[in-house]
């Protein structure tokens, strides 16, 4: 069980991070793409024990990981403001839209689902943490 | 583009901004938590005030996220009367947080106190959406962030009877959540369309073409908005989870929660159905009469109630009748008095919510019978329990009179006297349980047996706020009424 999953974890973070990255590209994005990182964290959390979990991230930083996932996004859209479009404004607001396709292309989506990732990987840990402490 | 221009999303986005930054505060800086969401809040209402006296000079204002106009991107809407709505929102919601912030430190474990503020700032970020917004979906997303962040500042006090109530609540609002995306699933295979105003036009098309889907849809959200906003039979999580929250989440939930459930619908019924599908089906007159078992029924279940905060609990599911009468009368007199109704009862029962928590807090009493002679104590919380039981029950001189005014000549208006009886009826009915516990508080002959801890002074301050508020409702109305008269009559 330990060898698996010290052999799978760094195969899944890097996919849940493909996921998050090719949100503006392919099926996924910040949602899926942080299910799979979290659940990459639980993972080591559960088959070694809590503290190695913990070592991995703590429950602070996790939490406050959460909050600052939801300010980034926040933020992005009003960057927009800033540059003059509406609220989440993308190519009015004058991100780079770059080529089609392409890795670094469609603008605020990228940073966008950056931010859903930490969110919702976070979040999961926190969760986590959360019933496992409830029950000591 | 100016800054103000951005004002419709923006009073949003600083509540969320508020709720997402204040635990990270509260983990850092502690003491500037508070007022970082107190001044989040302010901030929210200086913008909607800026934008009513915007909106009534220049007319409609509307605001497409990221630049994308409907039917792709998400619509904000700014009218009159769903700024009216905002402004009480944030006011209400403005005022019970400084009462809660100092309420707070008793009846909460230290450590979720922070989280607390979190789930309000969300709260009240929610229901502002939820009036600003001209899109179903987005509705329906905001319902949900609204549902869960009520259900947790009641659960937040983690004992047993909070639990059990929340879950109930949260059961039953999921029901609603899920009745209201099927009914816009059902809209949405109609016409394609979520944009309220998209749709009003498609659907008078399209009922002569999906007439059961559309019915169906209506059906649903009938079900739905009602679960929501505690109308008359699917009121029943209602009691418990006002009851055993924290005072001042009971007065958010009463105040302002199940309004803006009734705003909504209000909003699906005159912006977004067709003229024609009222006439069809008989949709006010199945509210109207569901509002008046309402106004009774809430009443009589409030009679048998020992528990102070169950009473005003019950009491809530009558008042909610008299807002949801005005939708049923579908006339323009009666709207007002909803309209005017939704402010007033916002208030009373906020404040009457703090008073309990001021009892509670000062005297660990609950128990109706208890609080006989509590008024030599408590002197200015049983004045301000006073005041607002006659703005309950429509005495002249407070708002509740103006509101209940209003109704009556709405339904003498459209020649149904029989519902002005109703309306008498279940004032006298509110007076029967008002009543007795303001005599009891003043002229009780023995003194009052439990021992009470002096009030801090704030607390005081915002019972004085509401006492103050509801008597100049109840006289100076002009303003007001004439504003919504003005927004109502452009409907019909």
């Amino acid at each position: 069980m330990r060898i698996t999953s010290r052999l799978v974890t760094p195969f899944i973070q890097v996919y849940g991070i493909y996921v998050i990255l090719h949100g503006h590209l392919s099926p996924g994005g910040g949602f899926s793409g942080g299910a799979i990182f979290g659940a990459s964290l639980i993972l080591i959390a559960l088959s070694f024990n809590l503290e190695a979990g913990v070592k991995q991230i703590s429950h602070q930083t996790a939490s406050i990981l959460e909050s600052g996932g939801v300010l980034g996004f926040l933020l992005t859209g009003l960057v927009a403001i800033i540059f003059g479009g509406n609220y989440l404004a993308n190519q009015a607001a004058g991100f780079p839209i770059g080529q089609a396709g392409e890795l670094f292309s469609a603008g605020a989506i990228l940073i966008i689902t950056v931010f859903v990732g930490i969110k919702v990987a976070s979040t999961i840990v926190t969760l986590f943490y959360n019933i496992i402490e409830g029950e000591k | 583009m100016g800054f103000a221009d951005h004002f419709p999303a923006l009073i949003v986005i600083v509540l969320f901004f508020a709720a997402f930054f204040s635990p990270l505060l509260f983990r850092w800086a502690e003491k500037f938590s508070a007022p970082f969401v107190t001044a989040a809040l302010a901030a929210a209402l200086v913008m909607t005030v800026t934008l009513l006296v915007k909106v009534q000079q220049t007319g409609t204002v509307l605001y497409h996220m990221g630049g994308w106009p409907p039917p792709w991107g998400i619509e904000f809407k700014a009218d009159p009367l769903r700024l009216y709505i905002l402004l009480i929102v944030i006011s209400v919601s403005l005022w019970i947080f400084v009462y809660a912030v100092g309420d707070l430190k008793h009846e909460l474990k230290k450590e979720v106190i922070g989280w607390y503020y979190t789930l309000y700032a969300l709260l009240v970020g929610s229901m502002a959406g939820m009036a600003l917004t001209n899109d179903l979906f987005n509705l329906f997303v905001l319902m949900e962030i609204c549902a869960i962040s009520a259900c947790a500042i009641i659960s937040i006090k983690e004992d047993r009877e909070c639990f059990e109530a929340s879950f109930k609540y949260l059961i039953l609002s999921a029901m609603g959540t899920g009745c209201f995306l099927l009914g816009v699933a059902m809209l949405y295979m109609a016409t394609g369309y979520l944009n309220y105003s998209l749709l009003q036009v498609e659907l008078a098309e399209a009922l002569t073409l999906y007439p059961r889907n559309i019915f169906a849809a209506a059906a649903l959200f009938i079900v739905a908005f009602g679960i929501k906003a505690a109308l008359f039979p699917l009121h029943v999580w209602l009691p418990d989870a006002h009851a055993s929250a924290p005072s001042s989440s009971s007065a958010m939930l009463s105040g302002l929660v199940i309004k803006i459930y009734a705003f909504t619908l209000f909003l699906i019924f005159y912006q977004v159905f067709p003229r024609e599908l009222l006439e069809i089906v008989p949709l006010n007159e199945i509210i109207l009469w569901l509002a008046s078992l309402g106004t009774m029924f809430g009443s009589i279940y409030a009679m048998l109630q020992t528990d102070l905060k169950k009473m005003l609990a019950y009491s809530s599911i009558g008042q909610i009748g008299y807002i949801f009468m005005g939708i049923g009368f579908n006339q323009d007199l009666a709207l007002v008095g909803s309209f005017y109704h939704i402010m007033v009862h916002a208030v009373t029962k906020a404040m009457l919510f703090m008073v309990a928590g001021v009892i509670i807090y000062s005297t660990g009493v609950r128990q109706i019978k208890d609080l006989a002679g509590i008024g030599r104590v408590l002197p200015i919380t049983m004045l301000a329990f006073t005041i607002g039981s006659a703005s309950m029950i429509g005495i002249p001189g407070t708002g509740g009179l103006i509101s209940k005014w209003y109704l009556a000549l709405g339904a003498l208006e459209i020649g149904r006297p029989f519902f002005v009886l109703v309306i008498l009826a279940s004032s006298l009915l509110n007076a029967i349980y008002y009543m007795p516990i303001v005599v009891n508080a003043f002229m009780h002959q023995e003194d009052f047996k439990f021992k009470a801890k002096p009030v801090p002074r704030f607390m005081l301050v915002s019972l004085v706020i509401g006492m103050i508020f509801i008597v100049i409702s109840g006289i100076f109305s002009k303003p007001v009424i004439t504003l919504l008269e003005k927004s109502i009559t452009v409907l019909f």
